[in-house]
């Protein structure tokens, strides 16, 4: 019994973590920067749904596609005005990483000043007696996190794998330069790289909105999570991403069958250290 | 008639110039062939004209248009194409897929991918194919870019920057570090294209492929000019023989 309920929540854990995990990932493939207002992204999602959903008072799955959209276009926008015009004065790395960290805390702030410190709840969904399944208590709107974390993998899978937008992402991901010499903007794949990474954001920030309760910092702690399970997966490999974050969400939930539940997060950056130690280029990655 | 021209074109690395008030010309349907030492500029000139590198001072005119400042991608798709002189595939791509990126431009543009129109056309697949032929390479178009040979890599470079549309073509020591025999193929390649009209800048080391190639030879030196002309011009050329045996 107890197997079968930590092995759920493991699941449940990484498919949330992936949510977060495979857009950060993608933006640091193509951009080369670590990205860490990727993290307010996924508030800005779950915020977004909350305006039109419990404030405007829109139809729900309207407020949805809304949500995603807008969220992806925050992202957009946050590339355009902010990294865009760093880049063009020739910025280093570590000066975006710097300005997508004030660019954090500027939108958990703005979120705060909005919205307000007290906790929001969407309510979309009743709070309802989970399922047993194998002996292990597990809520629909659980079950839904899994099955579109893994939708949104496959369907990322094969965006990557055959589209003509995924090609020249992993044209410029591989090789800037030559990319915009075959005639590739690379500015343009930036914009769509964070159009993307932030429209999957925002579903991370409806499907964690609606299971858990709303507050301005949610997504740091998520984010941070993300980061651990994308160099876990390794780095700059969208899909490793994705594997480093069910591994991550196994070890944490699995973990706590010996430990005290207060130890899941230092669980995670002991199997954080562990790959650093041992595999630094994680599970996906390629050795430079 | 000229193509593209090269005025007082000046780039500084720290106290270096790597190019000095360098000009020069380039006539369409022609080969020029840049040569020099190392350390000459003449990778520096490429990368000044493709845009990887802004230049200090000075303008490059294609079609009476100065496209110093534009993006890479900008230059290329104005109908620059270049081979590098390290090899520069999309290594996790297959060697199919490399070619299909160079091919147009407009397929990144939001609203032709919201709407599919997108397909590798028919025509698109044809040419590669026919190029892959060319280099006698069609068993390889599944397979990743990055595990193909130096020599294949170097072909595969090659194709993708012909198909790549452009008017002027840029090749950054196409035959340096391959075997006799590629050698020879590639040549034959070149010699193709020229009699089809291209226009073609060419950076090479190696004396008697340029010399047999190019009909406009610069010699540079220091990021100088010092010398242009016909190869038997060039060949004869006391400044070209000190700069290259250091008399």
């Amino acid at each position: 019994m107890i197997f079968a309920q930590l092995f759920a929540n493991g699941l449940i854990a990484g498919a949330i973590y992936s949510l977060v995990a495979l857009g950060f990932s993608l933006i640091y493939s193509t951009c080369n920067f670590i990205d860490f207002a990727h993290g307010v992204t996924v508030a800005v999602g779950a915020y977004l749904l909350y305006f039109f959903f419990s404030l405007l008072g829109l139809n729900f799955w309207l407020s949805v596609i809304l949500t995603i959209i807008f969220t992806g276009l925050f992202g957009l926008l946050l590339n355009i005005v902010v990294f865009k015009e760093l880049r063009r004065r020739k910025a280093s790395n570590l000066i975006l990483l710097t300005a997508s960290f004030a660019l954090l805390i500027i939108f958990e702030s703005l979120i705060l000043i909005l919205f307000g410190a007290d906790v929001k709840t969407i309510g979309y969904i009743q709070v309802s007696r989970g399922l047993d399944i194998l002996g292990a208590i597990i809520t629909p709107l659980q079950i839904i996190i899994i099955i579109v974390s893994f939708l949104l993998l496959v369907i990322f899978f094969f965006f990557m794998k055959k589209s003509k937008i995924g090609k020249a992402m992993r044209a410029v991901s591989d090789n800037k330069d030559v990319a915009e010499i075959v005639g590739i903007s690379a500015e343009r794949i930036y914009n769509w790289s964070f159009f993307i990474g932030s429209a999957v954001a925002g579903i991370g920030g409806i499907l964690v909105g609606l299971d858990q309760n709303l507050v301005p910092t949610m997504g740091t702690g998520l984010m941070i999570k993300g980061f651990a399970a994308a160099i876990i997966g390794g780095i700059g490999s969208p899909i490793g991403a994705v594997l480093g974050s069910y591994l991550l969400g196994f070890g944490e939930n699995f973990g706590i069958w010996y430990l005290p539940s207060g130890y899941k997060d230092a669980i995670a950056f002991v199997i954080l250290f562990i790959f650093l130690l041992l595999r630094p280029q994680g599970i996906l990655g390629k050795k430079k | 008639m000229i193509n593209l021209e090269i005025k007082k074109l000046n780039k500084h690395f720290g106290g270096v110039k790597a190019v000095d008030d360098c000009s020069f010309e380039i006539e369409k349907g022609s080969i020029t062939a840049l040569i020099g030492p190392n350390g000459a500029g003449k990778s520096t000139v490429f990368n000044l004209i493709s845009g990887i590198i802004e230049a200090d001072s000075g303008n490059i005119v294609f079609s009476d248009r100065d496209i110093v400042g534009l993006s890479p991608d900008k230059i290329s798709n104005l109908g620059f194409s270049r081979i590098f002189q390290a090899s520069s595939l999309f290594d996790n791509l297959t060697v199919e897929n490399n070619l299909f990126l160079a091919f147009d431009n407009e397929d990144t543009k939001f609203w032709k991918n919201l709407l599919g129109f997108n397909k590798a056309t028919k025509i698109k697949k044809e040419k590669v194919k026919e190029m892959l032929d060319l280099v006698d390479m069609e068993k390889f178009r599944k397979n990743p870019a990055g595990d193909l040979s130096f020599g294949q890599k170097r072909l595969i470079e090659l194709i993708r920057a012909i198909i790549n549309p452009h008017s002027i073509l840029m090749l950054d020591e196409p035959v340096a570090g391959v075997s006799p025999r590629l050698r020879e193929k590639i040549s034959k390649i070149l010699l193709k294209l020229k009699e089809e009209g291209e226009t073609i800048l060419l950076i090479e080391h190696d004396m008697d492929f340029t010399l047999n190639m190019a009909d406009k030879v610069i010699v540079m030196e220091k990021g100088i000019v010092i010398a242009e002309g016909s190869p038997e011009h060039i060949k004869n050329n006391r400044k070209v023989l000190e700069a290259y045996l250091g008399e």
